[in-house]
């Protein structure tokens, strides 16, 4: 049993290209997946059930489900049914945000619901519509407090973007197959680019730290 | 000015309000009293329909509420209403809470806004909290932001709902001040309230509610001085 550290050292720099392709991915999804998930988060909690049940049914189905099957659904299963020819990277992002919307979805649900109901009323006696009340009142309040779950989610996000290399897409998992495939270095691969995910999640979790902490400082409400 | 007919509220099997009818004349101060769980504050709302009437009729300023083609928005531009917990919006300070509906509803430019609104901070006597968030301000003075809020839409009425129950004493007088002066500049005005004092002094109508009707309805001194019924006679025993 030897850790072969010089196959560590030829292949680190393959190794380390495979960031750029998660960060990708991740940022890229996070942010897609934000927008769409605060859209079913507001027609989750609609009263119009033209609105909340549809979203209701997609925040369940996508949460009940396991991402990877979410993933060969997006890449195989839709380019087979309606006859298009699928695009690895474009299908990698598609799965991952629409994974992500809906735990996004949730959060944000949960953030407009902990905005007292007075403030949604103080705003109505005011002559502002839903709408109106939603968008000046209601959620820049909400939008503070899912600063912490949002974090984690992109933390989440990050580390399970790794499941987008069973589609070819070469992020730090995929350079860790590689490296293992040829170097037949498996556990060399394989914790390397488990510390290179934990040196990110570290460090984005360090971060969500000193945001929650400005925000407690100079942050209203 | 204000105009209720056999109004009804239900919350499922409980009946909140069974057939309230009564009128309020421009400029009048009308003060809801009774005890807790007769339906004071659920009568105000329905009149901004925060709460939807079950049935009944309520006009206000010539505008049938219940109307399928009455836009209830622009209703509530014109009638103000106060908070027992003031729900001021933490997240802007006390100029800002005052001019966003002005700036958002009515479409009012944001200095004309913000001249009008350091008017009515003045006249609340707070000029100097322009700047302050909610959670920098006592509750006296949360309550007077929330009603120069209110205020800036011009209103033509103003409901006050248990405006000073959630203050300390020594701040109730403050809030009152303000109330009182709107009141002699002819404000249109329906305070729930315990404050007798208030009730006395200012109102020109006081109304007794208990179990979704109203017992009893008369000047403050018909009402205080010479009660007609045994339940307003009980009532103020127990509150005065």
């Amino acid at each position: 049993m030897t850790y072969d550290v010089e196959a560590v050292a030829r292949y680190l720099p393959f190794l380390l290209r495979g960031i750029t392709v998660t960060l990708q991915f991740t940022v890229l999804s996070f942010v897609l997946g934000s927008v769409l998930g605060l859209v079913f988060a507001l027609g989750r909690i609609s009263r119009n059930p033209v609105l909340r049940v549809p979203c209701r049914a997609y925040i369940d189905f996508i949460r009940g489900t396991p991402l990877l099957a979410q993933i060969y659904l997006v890449h195989f299963g839709f380019p087979q049914m309606f006859g298009y020819k699928p695009v690895g990277w474009v299908d990698a992002v598609v799965a991952l945000t629409l994974n992500s919307a809906a735990y996004v979805a949730e959060i944000f649900r949960a953030g407009i619901e902990s905005i007292e109901r007075g403030q949604m009323e103080a705003a109505r006696s005011l002559g502002m519509t839903y709408s109106q009340a939603m968008r000046y009142v209601v959620l820049p309040q909400a939008f503070r407090r899912v600063v912490p779950p949002m974090g984690n989610e992109f933390i989440a996000l990050l580390k399970e973007s790794s499941l987008v290399s069973v589609i070819g897409m070469e992020d730090l998992m995929m350079k860790a197959r590689m490296m293992a495939g040829r170097s037949f270095k498996a556990f060399e691969a394989y914790f390397t680019i488990a510390l290179i995910y934990l040196a990110l999640t570290f460090t984005f979790a360090r971060l969500l730290d000193f945001l929650e902490r400005r925000i407690k400082t100079n942050g209203h409400g | 000015m204000v105009t209720v007919e056999n109004l009804h509220k239900r919350f499922g099997d409980l009946h909140v309000l069974k057939g309230i009818s009564l009128k309020v004349q421009k400029g009048e101060v009308l003060v809801i009293i009774g005890p807790s769980g007769s339906g004071k504050s659920t009568f105000l709302r329905c009149l901004n329909h925060l709460e939807i009437p079950t049935s009944g009729k309520i006009m206000i300023d010539g505008v049938d509420l219940g109307d399928r083609h009455t836009n209830i928005n622009l209703v509530r531009r014109s009638v103000g209403m106060v908070f027992q917990h003031f729900n001021l919006f933490p997240h802007l300070t006390a100029l800002e809470n005052i001019i966003l509906a002005p700036v958002k509803v009515l479409g009012m430019s944001r200095s004309e806004a913000e001249d009008r609104g350091m008017e009515l901070l003045g006249k609340v006597g707070l000029a100097d909290k322009r700047d302050a968030y909610p959670d920098q301000l006592s509750g006296g003075q949360k309550q007077r932001v929330a009603i120069a809020r209110a205020l800036a839409m011009k209103p033509k009425l103003m409901l006050f709902d248990e405006p000073t129950s959630a203050l300390d004493p020594e701040m109730i007088g403050e809030v009152l001040g303000v109330m009182r002066e709107l009141a002699i500049e002819g404000m249109t005005m329906i305070v729930v309230s315990h404050e007798m004092g208030f009730a006395r002094e200012v109102a020109d109508r006081v109304l007794l509610l208990d179990g979704g009707v109203i017992v009893e309805e008369g000047t403050p001194s018909e009402f205080f001085g010479n009660p007609k019924h045994e339940r307003t006679r009980a009532f103020l025993s127990k509150i005065l």
